[in-house]
């Protein structure tokens, strides 16, 4: 038998009571009047990132230049962002190090922890985390109560897996305390992010 | 009468302000632990949906390790099987060693420190750089983890400035292109960037990144691995080789549930209402390629352990070290388990009781790690069985058990019990003998009390209460 066959053979003969799959219907998760203005203090607070609303005729172009004038390099694959890089045709994920201002697309947003959920569209997924600052766009209406309702959305929406298989949560931006308990932002990854909502 | 835990943790309390910052750093952890507990009305009902996810997937866990392995090769991963951790050291060698790997950049794994991966590859020639910051900076120290969350608080600031000095080769580069004042030359932000710099440098330079896993969904067949700083996804998103180390215990049935483990991990672990990075992996890079090693390492027979396999719901999130009295005061390198606290006391007699059996002396069994357990592992309760076998695995204190046995002599008899009770006032005639360390053992750390000169039962019964 190799490794595989005797691990699962030793499970089975060892396991002695086995518990039935518990229903989660009596899990009431939190919920928001405002789950826009939750998401939003989060967000602006624990998160410790920065939140821009679309202003009327204001072009995701224009607010990402606005909030960034000194960028230098901007990648992004989203039309309408004028990039110097874009993720989906560098050759390699390296060149994304240089970057100074990532900007890509969130799908959900959740109010309880200001995450946001960031399917893979790119074929470099380094944009995401290799920026120096993270713009993430997201609409407004694709903000949801609790990561629950955010896992419900993901589960029955298997596009956010193809053509590639990654997603991610990103709740602000990069953070450590790793040394004396000081919270530092900027560990590896991103040190700012931006939330633009539309 | 001391175990090895309890004579390192005296030595540890020799340095008063060391052992103040330690407890408050880790009691301020519990804290922040408490006011996320109490933001959220579900806590509780949260902690049971999660207990009874993990009973349920424990004792079904073939056949959702069968359903994890099917989709994830579906999703064009490689899944390899290590029974043990010299297999498990085998499989990663062999990967790397087929891809030509000199250089592999690695997210904090505690499977991986459980296995000695690092000692493995280092001495095959390759370089294995963490970079989680606090166990780089504990790698280029030649320092074990002292928490399995924070790794390195137990580490002053100018120890890490001292060590980026002399071992990161670019350092006055980098100092130099830092641009912000700062008087204090181990400023915690300047360091802090400096290790930015330095570990950047090593994504860019690596040719395969290793995470660990905290979940594992069987329906789907993703990993999930949950950063602040982003290094498990900077180490998977620069070189093309993904190697995931994960114990089969990490397993959960699907997207229900990791919505529970998601919202408990962050609070109970730090404090915090999500980590930054919650990633889910689904497959390799484009052009890449991701393999898992599902390690059993000893699980496998822990699920047959009638009274410790509960053990296995853990999902390390250290809230119970920084709840506990015990750890909090004697940190982590006074426990002879590589995991500390109350979960590594039971982890290390699951391991091996004959070698780890002195840590089950550092509880108190005031029992507040139940209390925190977001899975309600019944820590202190494990760790007063695993005392009760003491004896039988021949590690019983011999003071302690003749003691024992005078004891039970003494109650079992009661005329000579109350005989006993009337003369015990007369022990304070030789208080100072009583409250010598050499005739006493239990003065040690006590203040010997005073006997009254009557006791309770005699007062009562003399109706003077």
């Amino acid at each position: 038998m190799n490794a595989r066959d005797k691990i699962l053979v030793r499970l089975r003969e060892n396991t002695r009571e086995q518990y039935e799959k518990p229903q989660m219907e009596s899990l009431k998760p939190i919920t928001y009047p405002d789950p826009v203005a939750e998401f939003i203090t989060k967000t602006t607070t624990t998160a410790g990132a920065k939140l821009m609303e679309l202003t009327e005729g204001e072009s995701l172009n224009d607010a990402v230049r606005g909030a960034y004038p000194d960028a230098k390099v901007v990648a992004s694959h989203l039309p309408g962002v004028e990039a110097q890089l874009n993720p989906d045709t560098v050759g390699e994920a390296q060149e994304l190090m240089k970057v100074d201002v990532g900007v890509i697309e969130g799908r959900i947003g959740v109010a309880e922890n200001a995450c946001i959920w960031i399917p893979q569209t790119m074929k470099e997924k380094a944009v995401c985390f290799a920026s120096e600052q993270l713009v993430i766009v997201l609409r407004r209406e694709d903000i949801v109560n609790n990561m629950h309702e955010a896992y419900e959305r993901i589960a029955s929406t298997p596009e956010f897996f193809q053509p590639y298989g990654f997603g991610t949560f990103i709740s602000g931006p990069s953070k450590t305390a790793d040394i004396e308990s000081a919270l530092v932002y900027g560990a590896q990854a991103a040190r700012g992010v931006t939330v633009i909502l539309i | 009468m001391s175990t090895q835990h309890s004579k390192a943790a005296e030595q540890y309390l020799q340095h008063d302000a060391v052992v103040k910052r330690h407890d408050n750093t880790f009691f301020g952890v519990r804290q922040k632990r408490d006011r996320m507990a109490q933001a959220l009305p579900e806590w509780e009902d949260l902690r049971e949906a999660a207990d009874r996810i993990k009973k349920h997937t424990t004792t079904h866990l073939a056949d959702y390790l069968e359903e994890f392995e099917k989709n994830a090769m579906a999703n064009g991963v490689h899944v390899h099987w290590a029974e043990d951790a010299e297999e498990y050291n085998r499989i990663v060698h062999d990967i790397l060693t087929a891809h030509k790997v000199k250089k592999v950049v690695k997210s904090k794994s505690m499977l991986t420190e459980e296995c000695h991966l690092n000692e493995h590859l280092e001495k095959a020639g390759i370089d294995v750089v963490e970079t989680d910051l606090g166990e780089r900076i504990l790698q280029m120290m030649k320092l074990a983890p002292s928490h399995i969350v924070m790794p390195a608080l137990h580490v002053h600031r100018e120890e890490i400035g001292d060590t980026f000095r002399k071992l990161i080769p670019d350092f006055d580069e980098i100092a130099r292109n830092y641009g912000q004042a700062h008087d204090d030359p181990n400023d915690p932000t300047f360091l802090t960037y400096v290790a930015r710099m330095h570990l950047r440098q090593q994504f860019a330079e690596a040719d395969a990144g290793m995470t660990g896993a905290n979940f594992g969904i069987a329906a789907t067949g993703d990993v999930v691995v949950c950063t602040n700083e982003g290094n498990a996804d900077m180490s998977t998103s620069l070189p093309r080789l993904h190697i995931v180390s994960m114990g089969i215990e990490k397993l959960i049935p699907d997207y229900q549930a990791m919505g529970v483990f998601q919202r408990l991990l962050a609070r109970c672990g730090t404090g915090q209402e999500t980590t930054v990075y919650t990633s889910h992996f689904r497959g390799p890079r484009p052009g890449g390629e991701m393999h898992i090693v599902l390690v059993d390492n000893g699980r496998s027979s822990i699920i047959g352990n009638a009274e410790h396999w509960q053990t296995l719901k853990c999902m390390r999130c250290g809230a119970c070290m920084n709840t506990c009295p015990v750890y909090r005061r004697s940190a982590g390198y006074s426990y002879t388990y590589f995991i500390p606290g109350p979960i590594g006391i039971n982890l290390g007699m699951l391991r091996n009781p004959r070698k780890y059996h002195d840590n089950v002396s550092a509880c108190s069994l005031c029992c507040s790690c139940d209390n925190v357990c977001p899975v309600k592992v019944d820590l202190s309760t494990q760790i007063y069985r695993w005392r009760q076998e003491l004896d039988s695995l021949g590690q019983a204190d011999s003071m302690k058990k003749t003691m024992s046995r005078g004891m039970s002599f003494l109650y079992n008899h009661p005329a000579l019990y109350t005989f006993a009770l009337r003369c015990s006032s007369m022990a304070n005639w030789f208080g100072a003998l009583m409250n010598s360390k050499k005739v006493n053992p239990w003065a040690y750390g006590h203040r010997m009390m005073k006997f009254p000169k009557k006791s309770f039962h005699q007062l009562w019964k003399e109706k003077k209460l």
